[in-house]
């Protein structure tokens, strides 16, 4: 591969490098002339337009490659998801964060590029030590922007957020050289070449189990979501949807690509009664308990945001059933999910993000009466709650019915289902999410406010606010707009894997 | 006039509704009542269509939806859901009638009201188990609002309940139709299809309770019941008729028409615990129904009570069982309907008590002729008089008793009289006390407004109707019972 051709390859990538160096001087630039900093508006818009840049040039990156293995790739999955990072990162961009929490724009939002170029290239890699520098790339970015508002939560949650993501930033990195020193390759295709001449001796088994604990923090699956509460309760709100919805999307991808398509021999089961040791299993008892802590952690919250800190755990539990199902079916329709997860928790941050700034803190009480208060956000945030509750016809509800048929479908022997067990636990655990996110409807609908005083919005965070909204209900319609790709994608890039 | 524009003027007065300006949310009502209107001409040509050819095509619509998983938008309507249908139809308009004078919000309202009815015409078409699922939780949420903005006594509470009773019960159904699709090889979602395969008889035997208790809930199956009366008392007038009159019978439809005919090995096994079961509602629900204060809390087990008798019929696995248990779905959906009307609206809205003794003090029978009139013949109705329709159905699931469990007939006949009890003692109480001479006579109240009136009419005329000449019903059903999809069932030992 020569340099322009590698440059090309990494079109997008570049497009957003450049852009925040730009916003970077631009920034430094006013701040000299005018003694004040940027404007929040002209980073929305320089930030935005970076974006839709790199959209644009993903367009001209050719798929590569076309045999052989390499660093970088882009497959049918790393084209649409590096789509949809793109995607969620321009809604997190038209999120304003509050102004009396920021105060330097121009960086804030430099670095939400950075931490997107970081996400990009992790999607668009088959080769592990090249994906650990991209995902620490990501991760080092969020850190900062989880902690940007100079507030005692904020600095704590950044800290917390820093700590666990070393630790498992470790863990991962350790994991990757246990299995490297089996394989004697980084690069995925390769490693499950070399799985298929027998089993995975311990010390390679050890090494899986840490690379899945590393990804589990990621997803923020129970045990290791400690961080999450903290994060989505202290952090600007635009750094928490940027976590919440593209940095888990991507950790989605990773754990796919790494488990369906690098170690898929060693697999296991975790059907009932075949029960075999091997990543399916354990990914189905982190399923399991993620959403058993996360729904029943969610239920005592009483702030909004700490509920979808836990929802988020809850989630993550459904995911990761249907990719401990082991089938491209099941693994396409968890990767649907996580897109429409990503959206209605992005859209309930950004009604939250309103109402907390009208009312000065995310408590139940503060969103009493907002159906009069503000119509629209009031039924967006109805829209959101009831896609993650999974009610239809939203698009929550089609992803969760779709992961929950295709694992049980993929789990077939005999005619017996295997994972009933995992997914009678996900269908009652859901049932369950209801309550809470009813408890907050119940609050924007039923009770009356104590005033009636509109919220304001700006137009860029009704944006934010509407087209998740609107995208949830088209999604829910039409599922199979985003779900036929996501599934040829995988089919195509696992290869004879059914 | 095919079926499928019942689902239309539904999900399309609902929208209209909901886009109205605010300075016009008096032109609500009117939308509702035009929408229910032509769902149930809709319905009513269907059922007129099919008895005229009964041989003719049956009505169908498919195309694909989500490919990868076998999951296709399909409607189609025999017998059985057509006369369904225009029960939905009927409840839809009284209900409509019965909150002529809603002022509160009126425009998320009958948005609200609307959508339950098209989810429950959606739940009646659907010939895929996906698309029945989407339609049966697409009720839930509206359920909720009905109640816990416009309801009364403990709405939030009976809100509250309700809806996490149903979506745990759809959960358990959730559960049910995913191990069917698994099982059946995962590639389709089709009703007919899945009922098709021969499932394994010990996946049946775990896979069957499942299902049928996801519905049973819903139908308000003991021990599983409470949900229902707490959420009918709290609920607003209309809403207590939908959720008793239709909504109910979205968990006896599923139960016959999903879970029965999905897994008829499991039904075999399981039939004698979902009788016993149905057999402790009709009882438990009628003594309950003896002891309420509440007139409201007398109609809401009494619900519990005639939602039994449907079970039971279920649970015969004979020809006439399962008619007689359509035939007391319709019947229950109209009288409940006309209870909760009378009771809930006209009553309350001019006593403002449903206490019985506090009522004994307005001496009904005398200041609201026309309210006390139409709740003795319900009550005739509810009790299953002969003439009215509760007597042709409580009659032919008797018959159906008979045939295959001769003694169980022993309690239900037991039921049946603590029914008239139960009935009796509320009418009693509520519209023709006894008041001992000397106490000043109670103020006339404001009589009978045109849409209580027209909605009373509408509905008395149906129960009425059905049981002087009850055959273009029984055709209908058992046109439908005729389906491929009850062979097995009804050939059981």
């Amino acid at each position: 591969m020569n340099y322009s051709a590698l440059f090309i390859q990494l079109l997008p990538e570049a497009v957003l490098v450049i852009t925040a160096l730009v916003l970077l001087g631009v920034a430094v630039a006013i701040e000299a002339k005018t003694g004040r900093p940027i404007p929040m508006d002209l980073t929305i818009v320089i930030s935005s337009i970076g974006i839709v840049g790199a959209y644009a040039a993903l367009n001209f990156c050719p798929t590569y490659p076309d045999s052989g293995t390499t660093m970088l790739v882009m497959d049918p999955l790393a084209r649409v998801f590096k789509a949809v990072v793109l995607g969620l990162g321009l809604l997190a961009v038209m999120l304003p964060p509050a102004r009396r929490e920021i105060a330097q724009p121009g960086e804030f939002h430099a670095l939400l590029l950075f931490a997107l170029t970081g996400l990009l290239l992790t999607v668009g890699t088959t080769h592990l030590l090249f994906l650990f520098v991209a995902l620490e790339l990501a991760s080092l970015s969020l850190y900062l922007l989880a902690g940007f508002s100079r507030t005692a939560k904020a600095a704590e949650a950044s800290l917390k957020y820093f700590l666990f993501g070393g630790v498992s930033a470790a863990f991962f990195l350790f994991g990757l050289s246990l299995l490297y020193g089996f394989c004697h390759t980084l690069t995925l295709p390769a490693m499950a070449t070399a799985l298929k001449a027998g089993p995975l001796p311990p010390f390679a088994v050890v090494g899986l189990v840490m690379v899945v604990v590393g990804l589990g923090f990621k997803l923020a699956a129970a045990p290791f979501h400690y961080w999450a509460p903290d994060v989505y309760e202290g952090s600007p709100a635009t750094s928490v949807a940027l976590i919440a919805a593209a940095s888990k999307a991507v950790g989605a991808v990773v754990l796919v690509r790494l488990l369906l398509m690098g170690f898929g021999d060693a697999a296991g089961s975790a059907a009932w009664g075949l029960m075999k040791p091997g990543w399916s299993l354990w990914i189905g008892v982190l399923a399991a308990v993620s959403m058993v802590f996360g729904n029943v952690l969610a239920l005592a919250q009483s702030s909004v945001r700490r509920l979808l800190a836990y929802s988020a755990v809850a989630n993550t539990g459904y995911l990761l059933v249907a990719i401990s199902a082991h089938g491209a079916y099941a693994a396409g329709a968890a990767l649907f999910y996580v897109v429409v997860y990503g959206l209605a928790t992005f859209g309930a941050l950004a009604v939250t993000a309103a109402v907390e700034r009208d009312r000065g803190d995310d408590s139940m009480a503060s969103f009493a009466g907002l159906v009069h208060r503000s119509p629209l956000q009031a039924v967006a945030l109805l829209i959101f709650l009831t896609s993650l509750a999974g009610v239809p016809p939203l698009a929550g509800f089609v992803g969760k019915f779709v992961m929950f048929g295709a694992a049980m479908a993929a789990s077939t022997t005999d005619g017996v289902p295997g994972l009933t067990w995992l997914v009678g636990l996900g269908a009652i655990m859901s049932a369950i999410s209801l309550y809470y996110y009813l408890m907050v409807l119940k609050q924007a609908f039923v009770r009356e406010a104590a005033d009636a005083a509109p919220v304001a919005l700006t137009l860029s965070h009704r944006l934010a606010v509407l087209v998740p909204a609107v995208l949830l209900v088209a999604l829910g319609l039409f599922p199979a707009v985003l779900l036929s790709p996501l599934t040829q994608a995988l089919l195509a890039t696992m290869g004879g894997l059914e | 006039m095919t079926p499928a524009w019942t689902l239309i003027s539904a999900f399309a007065g609902a929208l209209l509704v909901l886009l109205l300006p605010a300075r016009s949310a008096g032109l609500a009502r009117v939308i509702a009542l035009l929408a229910s209107i032509t769902g149930a001409v809709a319905a009513a040509a269907a059922c007129l269509a099919k008895l005229q050819h009964p041989d003719a095509a049956a009505w169908s619509f498919e195309r694909p939806w989500i490919p990868q998983l076998g999951i296709s938008f399909h409607l189609a309507a025999n017998g059985l859901s057509l006369s369904l249908l225009l029960l939905t139809g009927l409840v839809a308009v009284a209900g409509v009638l019965f909150s002529w004078n809603v002022t509160q919000r009126p425009r998320a309202f009958f948005a609200f009201f609307m959508t339950i009815i098209g989810g429950v015409y959606g739940v009646f078409l659907s010939r895929d188990a996906f698309l029945l699922f989407v339609f049966y939780e697409i009720v839930i949420l509206p359920k909720y609002m009905l109640i816990a903005i416009w309801g009364s006594t403990n709405r939030e509470y009976g809100a509250m309940k309700l809806t996490l009773y149903s979506i745990g019960s759809s959960a358990l159904i959730l559960i049910g139709l995913v191990v069917a699709y698994a099982a059946a090889g995962g590639n389709s979602f089709d009703l007919d299809y899945l009922a098709s395969v021969r499932y394994a008889p010990a996946l049946q035997s775990w896979a069957f309770p499942i299902l049928f208790l996801g519905f049973g809930v819903l139908a308000g199956i003991w021990p599983f019941h409470t949900w229902a009366p707490t959420g009918h008392v709290a609920a607003p007038t209309a809403a207590s008729m939908l959720l008793a009159g239709v909504v109910m019978k979205l968990g006896a439809y599923g139960a016959l028409c999903v879970a029965m005919p999905l897994f008829p090995q499991g039904f075999a096994e399981w039939r004698m615990v979902i009788a016993g079961l149905a057999v402790m509602g009709i009882i438990y629900g009628a003594l309950t129904a003896l002891i309420q204060k509440d007139l409201k809390f007398v109609i809401g087990y009494s619900s519990v009570s005639h939602m039994g008798f449907i079970l039971l019929g279920l649970a015969t696995a004979t020809h006439w069982g399962l008619r007689g248990a359509m035939l007391q779905m319709i019947s229950h959906g109209i009288v409940a309907g006309l209870l909760f009307g009378i009771a809930g609206r006209v009553v309350y809205e001019r006593t403002h008590t449903r206490d019985l003794t506090a009522l004994g003090g307005f001496d009904l029978w005398r200041t609201l002729p026309g309210a006390a009139f139409a709740f003795t013949l319900a009550t005739a109705a509810s009790m299953g008089l002969p003439g009215f329709s509760g007597f042709v159905a409580e009659i032919s699931v008797g018959i159906g008793v008979w045939q295959s469990v001769p003694w169980l007939i022993v309690p239900v006949a037991v039921g049946i009289i603590v029914t008239g009890a139960f009935s009796l003692r509320a009418m009693h109480r509520a519209f023709f006390p006894v008041r001992p001479a000397g106490i000043e006579a109670a103020p006339m109240l404001p009589p009978l407004t045109w849409p209580e009136i027209s909605a009373i009419v509408l509905l008395i005329g149906v129960s009425l109707a059905i049981g002087v000449y009850p055959m273009p019903w029984v055709t209908l059903i058992d046109d439908g019972l005729k389906s491929p999809l009850f062979h097995s069932i009804l050939s059981l030992p």
